[in-house]
């Protein structure tokens, strides 16, 4: 694909593209992490799209009405995320069994409407300026919303491989019952899946604030739609067990190129959608084929036994 | 009532001819030849793994055998589903719920077969005033307009075999029919069998009570180790011959044993009890004993593991631990107390399949760990490979998936994740189910070699030597209470099951 647009775009194979392409796509890579860890623990969450709306709206209460230090305004930011996220999504389906598809359906619902009520509709410019300076500033020639993506996948690709909360996920996500059996606290790791995804989608929420210098209501509408293309399209299932956040990075850079790519070419926005929902079918489609094929060839050799 | 129409039972239509079905290259039945005839009941008698299932399942197509022929009205047939016997008048009511608990009891009646129909659709009416013919047929009285959700054990196991006999039914295949029933429904449910035979349908009636069957059946056949062992009419058999039959051995006449006064007791249950499972179990486990439980499918052993393992919440009773009472609400209470237990569904409780055998075999020992260290170290590794050579696990590498090893290998692991939580008390439940001999062997030496250090074990298990092999003490429940406490010394595979049947009954202290 990146040879096709080379090929045919001019414009597309250039340094300056690939960090458009790569700062563009820093509000899904930054959600969609979170949604991996939830998705590889068997679950899902709906809400991140709209948690992300929420939280940017919060970012500019504490920056403009509490007039709060930039840094402290995005401390809160983002422990207010994960702690609406744990105690509702993560206390709900956690601790109380609650189908996470009706919870977090509810809580998305829930937070599109705080969203609204305490914005009052309206988008607001924050007024400290250094914030949207945060946005476009670079540290060692590095974007600075580009070396936020790099700690936040390093430190969840450390979190995933060398931690046994990483190893707990993929238990609870490949069997919950022998996860509880084996004396695996799941209830606490499944709350701490929950914030964890809405306080990486309140960090979203500070980085959509910073890009556009506004807390917006409007925003974030088709994240979860993207978010889960992404994961699903770097071989996290929704079945869970399976999959990690280097195979999301792909996932959130195929659709970034892709994107990118189509605009550059000057394709209406409507085709690009088409186009992303097309290869999303395609390419779950053809892993459940495969996967069919592998069980059904294990299912012989154990026939055999 | 019907008198027993020993001498009456009409004709053979129906025949199996050697019948045999090997599963691999395990032999589950090896050729049966058995006649039935019609209005009669016909007792299937034999021990779990006998090969009555398969024998059921071959004659109500869910299963086609390996070999050998079936004969229905003197032609041959060939059953490729359940369908294909339902045809022919053979329906079947396993020991499975195949209710849908959302409709009405009319609803279930008619579930697979088609409803009175008008021209605007399906004639209720006429639906509920057919279904309930049906369960007057069988002596039930029930409102067909309930909900099955709403309507006790019992009543849905009627509902069930009235479905059953909805067609032009000749043969009634009934698989534990009176395990979830009271002795009032039993009898009603007796009287309404001797009524359908009477009225020409072949019934075949499995139960492992052995006084049921005495009550209900015209003849008898008698399975062992996939053979028919003996057929014949039910006043030919004694019950010391029944037995003796099921198990090939005489059963003994063992004078009342004594209780086991072992040495000091670690661990202590009083007064246990869990709805519908188990009732007042107090049990004793001594220090480096291995104790084992068993009883019939449904008898509480399981869930009396597995309770003290503190995975059933609503369970009463105390729980003691040299004397000291513990509160087991979950696992990580039991473990905190050194309890590990090995559950019986190896796939679903034990295992995380996709998983490495090393993530595996070290996911009990890590979980009181920080969850922010780092899952494996040098050390666990190679505790894991001593383990793993000690028990002669055999596979590619200990980071392969667990999925792929052999069901003995993978219960090593098992061993292994709970062996290294280095714990007091080890449960198992059904510790080789599905494991072939070889590995069976190892794991009882590895169990044997563990209660020589001093690790006191309980095991629960339906298969009666594999307990004479590994057990100090045996404890036999019935309908969710312990009925006999047998010493190893007096314990024999007869004694056992007269006691699992609930034939024998003796006061447990």
């Amino acid at each position: 694909m990146i040879i096709f647009f080379t090929i045919t775009q001019e414009r597309f194979f250039t340094l300056s593209n690939f960090t458009v392409i790569l700062t563009s796509s820093s509000i899904l890579w930054v959600t969609a992490m979170g949604l991996t860890f939830v998705m590889i623990a068997g679950g899902f969450d709906l809400s991140v799209g709209s948690m992300m709306a929420l939280s940017g709206i919060a970012l500019g209460y504490f920056s403009n009405q509490l007039d709060l230090n930039l840094a402290v305004a995005i401390f809160l930011t983002l422990l207010f995320g994960v702690v609406v996220g744990g105690l509702i999504n993560g206390i709900a389906i956690g601790k109380l069994g609650l189908s996470f598809l009706v919870v977090t359906l509810g809580s998305s619902t829930l937070f599109i409407g705080l969203t609204q009520f305490w914005s009052g509709t309206k988008t607001s410019a924050i007024e400290n300026k250094n914030l949207q300076i945060l946005a476009y500033e670079s540290l060692f020639f590095i974007p600075n919303q580009v070396v936020v993506m790099i700690l936040v996948y390093l430190i969840l690709l450390y979190v995933q491989k060398f931690t046994l909360f990483g190893r707990d996920i993929y238990a609870i996500g490949g069997n919950k019952e022998a996860a509880k059996l084996s004396g695996i606290n799941t209830v606490r790791i499944i709350v701490l899946v929950y914030a964890l995804a809405a306080g990486f989608a309140a960090l979203a929420g500070v980085i959509q604030d910073a890009r556009i210098g506004a807390a917006s209501p409007q925003v974030g509408q088709n994240l979860i739609f993207t978010a889960t293309a992404a994961v699903l399209l770097g071989g996290t299932s929704f079945s869970g067990g399976v999959g990690g956040v280097s195979g999301t990075v792909v996932g959130v850079l195929f659709l970034g190129v892709l994107q990118n790519g189509l605009s550059v070419a000057g394709v209406a926005d409507y085709w690009q959608l088409i186009v992303t929902g097309l290869i999303l079918i395609g390419a779950i489609g053809l892993d459940a084929l495969q996967q069919k094929r592998r069980s059904s060839a294990a299912r012989a050799v154990s026939d055999q036994k | 009532m019907l008198l027993k129409n020993e001498n009456l039972s009409g004709a053979a239509f129906f025949e199996t001819r050697d019948v045999a079905k090997s599963y691999g290259g395990v032999k589950a039945l090896r050729g049966v030849s058995l006649d039935i005839r019609s209005g009669e009941i016909l007792g299937l008698c034999g021990e779990n793994g006998s090969g009555k299932s398969t024998l059921l399942k071959i004659i109500s197509g869910q299963i086609q055998p390996t070999s050998g022929t079936l004969y229905f009205d003197g032609r041959e047939v060939n059953f490729k589903n359940p369908n294909d016997a339902l045809k022919m008048g053979i329906s079947a009511v396993t020991q499975e719920r195949t209710l849908a608990y959302d409709l009405t009891v009319a609803e279930n009646i008619y579930l697979s077969h088609l409803k009175p129909k008008t021209l605007l659709g399906i004639n209720w009416k006429k639906t509920h005033e057919q279904s309930k013919d049906m369960l007057d047929r069988i002596g039930c009285e029930l409102d067909t307009n309930a909900l099955v959700r709403d309507i006790l054990p019992g009543q849905a196991q009627m509902v069930e075999i009235a479905r059953a006999i909805i067609g032009k039914t000749r043969i009634l295949i009934l698989d534990e029919p009176t395990s979830s029933l009271t002795s009032h429904e039993v009898e009603k449910l007796f009287s309404a069998l001797r009524n359908l035979a009477a009225q020409g349908v072949s019934i075949i009636f499995i139960s492992h009570r052995i006084e049921e069957i005495y009550a209900i059946c015209d003849r008898l056949a008698v399975l062992r180790d996939g053979n028919l062992v003996s057929t014949g009419l039910i006043s030919e058999y004694s019950e010391k011959k029944l037995i003796h039959d099921m198990i090939g051995r005489d059963p003994s006449t063992l004078a009342k044993n004594e209780i086991f006064q072992g040495a000091d007791s670690l661990l202590r249950t009083q007064n246990f009890s869990l709805i519908n499972k188990f009732e007042d179990v107090s049990i004793s486990l001594n220090k480096g004993e291995i104790l084992g439980v068993i009883g019939l499918v449904g008898a509480g052993h399981s869930e009396l593991l597995e309770s003290i393992f503190g995975l059933h919440g609503q369970r009463k009773g105390v729980l003691q631990i040299n004397g000291v009472n513990i509160r087991v609400r979950n696992p990580r209470d039991a473990m905190r107390h050194k309890i590990a237990f090995v559950p019986a569904d190896r796939k679903n409780q034990g295992l995380v399949l996709g998983m490495s055998i090393l993530e595996n075999a070290l996911m009990a020992s890590t979980s009181w760990k920080n969850r922010l260290v780092r899952p494996r170290s040098k050390k666990t590794d190679e505790q894991v490979r001593t383990y793993s050579s000690d028990f002669n696990i055999v596979c590619s590498s200990l980071d392969a998936p667990v999925s792929s090893l052999s069901g003995g290998n993978q219960q090593k692991v098992l061993l292994t994740k709970w062996l290294s939580t280095n714990p007091d008390i080890l449960l198992l439940d059904e510790p080789t189910r599905g494991v072939d001999v070889g590995a069976k062997s190892e794991i009882y030496r590895i169990l044997l070699d563990q209660r020589d250090r001093g690790l006191s074990i309980i095991v629960s298990s339906s298969e009666i030597p594999e307990l004479l092999t590994l057990c100090d003490r045996i404890l036999v429940m019935f309908r969710g209470k312990v009925v006999a406490n047998l010493n190893r010394a007096l314990a024999d595979e007869s004694r056992i099951v007269q006691y699992a049947m609930g034939q024998l009954e003796e006061a447990v202290a």
